[in-house]
């Protein structure tokens, strides 16, 4: 076929739906470097280009467009970004409560600690003063005459017991505790419980009906935190009952 | 009276539009070398003159919303990755896009009815960015253009047919007369006298 029996045929040619017979005259005008087909298919390709584009109108979705440019790395989906920032956000006010909570737990453990502590006091003294305001309560004094004095006092009361008030009394050190004994007159000395020396002064108190008379003596030892069954020491402060 | 008038006006504005869009050239040469350079604002200014276009006639091919947005995506991607071998001078864009879209959708419904093999070589060979050159655009001028489309209407029942299924369902002459159970000359001769139709419809609008 000549170049004008083929021009009919080229937009066909450039939709790529030309049986083999035509589409191969066309490839072989084209193989030859035909000017005038060369033409004949720009002329083709633009004519289908207008014919396609006349249709009827449909937009694609917006998405649509994201989805595009996200997979060139040029923008990523709004919503990513939107939900990154709020993950961002929730991370952050997490950690935040988180740290705050943890920090006023904290501030509530100390405050409670002091609190008993306070309380814990304030109890020891309130009985302290209600010992020594007792008429039935009587002074023993310890100490006297000592190399390292440890002077103090022992108060004692048929009913509310022993009051231990010591001074130049060191610190127990670690794993240590200062334990009092009872001395009856007759038999082995009885243990009356455990104190630790507030800087140089130490406070202890025996609670509980005692008999003065077959009291021989109040004595403190140095032992083990967890007490002794029997004293294990030398006594460091002897108080005779009596005196 | 006066509001009447602009809705009558509005067909005309949007194909003015429309054409607007698909003949424009004079920013052509800048767009393909901001693609050549890899920029991706270019990409998405690409988008924004074609994507509608691209996509209407996708869809109008495979009838599927999901699928014609992804053969929307796989276009613009294959332009991407072609646009190095396109002359940025002579090229002309929009035809490009719009023919590669077209072969996207009946490749696809091609391969759905197993007819791939030959037809997808040569769908290919047919966008080679070469062929784009030196097209014959400023000869379609907007009014010449919406007297194709009104001389589309115009065409017979059978010729509209055959160029629908040319166009839009990649059908050669053998498989239309054996769609429609036609001799083969007579789907040739529709084909032919619409083509030249539409043709003459041109050339006469271009004279006048």
């Amino acid at each position: 076929m000549n170049c004008e029996e083929l021009k009919d045929m080229f937009e066909l040619y450039a939709l790529g739906v030309l049986d083999d017979g035509e589409k191969s005259e066309i490839d072989a005008h084209l193989a030859r470097d035909c000017k005038e087909c060369k033409r004949s298919l720009a002329h083709a390709m633009a004519f289908n280009a207008v014919l396609l584009s006349i249709g009827p109108e449909e937009a694609p979705s917006k998405r649509l467009r994201h989805r595009l440019l996200a997979s060139i790395g040029y923008e990523r989906p709004g919503w990513f970004w939107a939900g990154a920032l709020a993950a961002a956000l929730m991370l952050v006010l997490a950690v935040w409560l988180g740290t705050q909570e943890r920090e006023r737990s904290n501030q509530l453990a100390d405050a409670r600690k002091e609190l008993l502590q306070v309380t814990g006091e304030r109890d020891r003294l309130n009985q302290a003063a209600q010992f020594l305001s007792d008429p039935e309560t009587r002074p023993a004094s310890f100490g006297k005459g000592q190399s390292a004095p440890r002077r103090g006092y022992v108060f004692l009361h048929p009913q509310l017991g022993v009051m231990l008030i010591a001074s130049n009394l060191p610190a127990a050190g670690a794993g240590k505790a200062y334990e009092m004994w009872v001395i009856p007159k007759v038999g082995a000395p009885r243990p009356a419980g455990l104190f630790q020396s507030d800087g140089m002064r130490g406070l202890h108190l025996l609670t509980g009906p005692l008999d003065l008379d077959a009291l021989k003596a109040v004595a403190v030892t140095l032992e083990p935190a967890t007490g002794s069954a029997i004293p294990t020491t030398v006594p460091i402060i002897v108080a005779a009952a009596g005196s | 009276m006066f509001k009447l008038r602009l809705i009558q006006l509005i067909p005309a504005v949007l194909f003015y539009a429309l054409f607007q869009v698909v003949l424009r050239r004079e920013d052509d040469p800048d767009l393909v070398r901001r693609l050549k350079a890899r920029e991706p604002k270019a990409m998405a200014d690409l988008y924004q003159r074609c994507g509608r276009l691209a996509y209407s006639v996708i869809l109008r091919i495979v009838r599927n919303v999901g699928v014609a947005e992804d053969l929307t995506q796989e276009t613009f991607l294959r332009v991407w990755n072609r646009v190095g071998s396109f002359d940025s001078e002579r090229g002309a864009l929009t035809p490009w896009v719009l023919t590669v879209a077209r072969n996207r959708a009946i490749d696809h419904v091609r391969s759905q009815d197993g007819k791939l093999e030959a037809n997808a070589v040569d769908l290919d060979r047919l966008e080679r960015p070469g062929l784009f050159m030196d097209l014959d655009t400023s000869a379609l001028t907007i009014d010449r253009a919406r007297r194709l489309k009104s001389a589309l209407e115009k065409l017979t029942a059978n010729q509209r047919t055959v160029i629908e299924l040319a166009y839009y369902e990649g059908m050669s002459h053998t498989e239309m007369a054996e769609r429609l159970q036609q001799p083969l000359g007579t789907v040739k001769t529709w084909t032919r006298s619409a083509l030249q139709v539409l043709r003459s419809e041109l050339s006469e609008a271009a004279v006048a």
